[in-house]
């Protein structure tokens, strides 16, 4: 009892810091179903919501960028884990790596996506070296690798984004690892290649798992990334969603609620994951 | 018996340069390319440099949008770090208090508006905004970009208290300490190090913010990184890379911030 009384400020706090998203959310659930925002009708209609969300387009965009975000959040994790794993003693090297590595880390998504444009595009920069090497003659012989339906420019450009900050939180899983644990295992004799695949991967897992989890809730909700590199077909769900938010027509404004809720509703299972994840192998 | 040693030794050495150099191209490369695409001219297919070089577009930042908007949106970064640190902060130590499961609920709590699309978040925070009367205002952009930046260093207050031996402030309670004296004397001097991250990290939520600047600033507050998707958008590759780096230097630099504020902490590796 007393324990409970003791948690109700800092859970009024926390509920304090949630509001503006939980206000959102309830704001967004009123608008979709027509009792509040643009094209309201005042009484509840749940038209909007099934007709969004029976329209083709929607799934598709969930489904493109769930499918980017998930390919841009995998390879970040495995080149940061790899980084980690490679150079992760005192030497010279090392710090070397590490300072590269991490170096790109304040980088905002929005100067990624311009620099990959830059890089990319069919008359960018990997173009010019390959005309230079002799295997492409004109611009439209470029493989294309912005707007692409792939999404291989918007995939490179979110992994490059997060490499560093995945590799932050792998060396300093690694800075904190627990060397008895490697040394019992080793006096039991345990070999180099059972080490690595018993003792250290898992920890290093376990470690960076709330830290993916986030990094994948970042790529799927970055609107900037998606504007500047995405196809028009299927449109990223940001991208998706601001459209309908600044259409021009009052009613499909009102499915930028709908889209907003989904968006929303994936944040909140990563926001679970992430949590479960920190509970389970943080402490 | 010493040549196969040697080519051993050859074969370790090889790997860890090559991805010690894909490391520095990947890392460094797209920086450079800003940098030389924000001085060159005439850079035509297939050049791989540019014919010629001028500095036209960085000396016309002062006079141009580029500059009004690097300077509202330091003001915007720097008004949302100082009033995010100043609410996360006893937060941060409230939620630090609880136990399990109450801590994991208020930590997902507190992590939604970090997880939340800025998308969908401004689609909920303009009605707000509007409400108040402050839509496509300054206040409204700084009170929307505090939302996200108070979920961060809430989360970061929460782990340094949560680490925290609270033993000193009951010490100086014991002794007669006001709770203000606590602050004063116990807890700020202490703390140097993670507020000083909390308001690097706040500066750079607000620094980078685009969906929602452009959501609820409503295209009228001209922060940064709209000017810059603007110009991106609009094929002016010399501007947008000006615009760029203006957006990359004051990061970096906070960031060097943060990385001497984890030397003290030791919350980050060198």
């Amino acid at each position: 009892m007393q324990r409970a009384a003791l948690a109700l400020r800092p859970m009024l706090l926390a509920l304090v810091v949630a509001s503006p998203v939980l206000i959102g959310v309830l704001y967004a659930a009123l608008a979709s179903v027509g009792v509040a925002g643009a094209g309201a009708s005042g009484h509840v209609a749940l038209d909007r919501v099934v007709d969004v969300l029976s329209t083709r387009s929607t799934w598709r965009a969930i489904g493109w960028s769930l499918y980017v975000s998930a390919s841009a959040t995998l390879l970040a994790t495995l080149v940061a884990a790899a980084v980690a794993m490679r150079f992760g003693t005192i030497r010279r090297t090392d710090r070397a790596a590490r300072v590269l590595a991490t170096f790109p880390l304040p980088v905002p998504h929005l100067v990624a996506a311009a620099t990959a444009l830059m890089l990319f595009a069919q008359s960018g920069l990997l173009a010019r070296v390959l005309f230079a090497v002799g295997l492409i003659d004109v611009p439209a012989d470029m493989p294309a690798l912005v707007y692409d339906r792939a999404g291989v420019g918007l995939i490179l450009a979110l992994t490059w984004k997060e490499i560093p900050f995945l590799a932050v939180v792998a060396f300093a899983v690694r800075h904190s690892e627990h060397d008895a644990l490697s040394e019992a295992a080793r006096t039991l004799g345990a070999q180099p290649a059972q080490l690595r695949r018993l003792i250290t991967w898992p920890l290093l897992w376990r470690g960076m798992a709330p830290a993916v989890i986030a990094v994948f809730a970042f790529a799927l909700g970055s609107y900037e990334t998606a504007v500047l590199l995405a196809p028009v077909d299927p449109a990223p769900l940001a991208v998706l969603t601001m459209e309908r938010f600044a259409d021009p027509s009052l009613a499909r404004r009102g499915d930028a609620y709908v889209l907003a809720l989904v968006g929303l509703a994936l944040a909140a299972v990563a926001v679970a994951a992430h949590e479960w994840a920190r509970a389970r192998w943080s402490a | 018996m010493n040549s196969t040693r040697a080519t051993h030794a050859a074969r370790r050495g090889v790997w860890p340069t090559l991805a010690l150099a894909a490391l520095a191209v990947s890392s460094l490369l797209p920086l450079l390319v800003l940098l030389l695409q924000s001085v060159g001219v005439s850079w035509r297919w297939p050049l791989l440099l540019p014919e010629a070089y001028t500095t036209i577009a960085w000396r016309a930042i002062a006079g141009a949008a580029l500059g009004a908007a690097a300077l509202t949106s330091t003001l915007l970064a720097l008004a949302t770090a100082i009033t995010s640190v100043l609410i996360a902060l006893p937060v941060g130590r409230a939620l630090a208090t609880l136990r399990t499961p109450w801590r994991h609920v208020a930590a997902a709590l507190v992590f939604l508006p970090v997880a939340a699309p800025p998308i969908a978040l401004g689609a909920g925070l303009q009605v707000a905004t509007l409400q108040l009367g402050l839509g496509g205002t300054f206040a409204a952009v700084w009170m929307a970009h505090c939302v996200p930046a108070i979920g961060y260093a809430s989360l970061l207050f929460l782990g340094v208290f949560g680490a925290r031996d609270a033993h000193d402030e009951e010490a100086a309670r014991s002794l007669g300490a006001s709770r203000a004296q606590v602050w004063r004397f116990v807890l700020l001097p202490t703390l140097r190090g993670p507020i000083g991250d909390a308001l690097a990290i706040c500066f750079l939520v607000s620094w980078a913010q685009v969906a929602l600047t452009l959501v609820i600033g409503g295209g009228a507050v001209r922060a940064l990184p709209i000017e810059v998707l603007a110009l991106v958008r609009a094929g002016q590759d010399r501007e947008a890379a000006v615009g760029a780096l203006l957006l990359v230097v004051p990061a970096m630099l906070a960031l060097s911030a943060l990385r001497a504020g984890a030397r003290r902490t030791t919350a980050l590796p060198a």
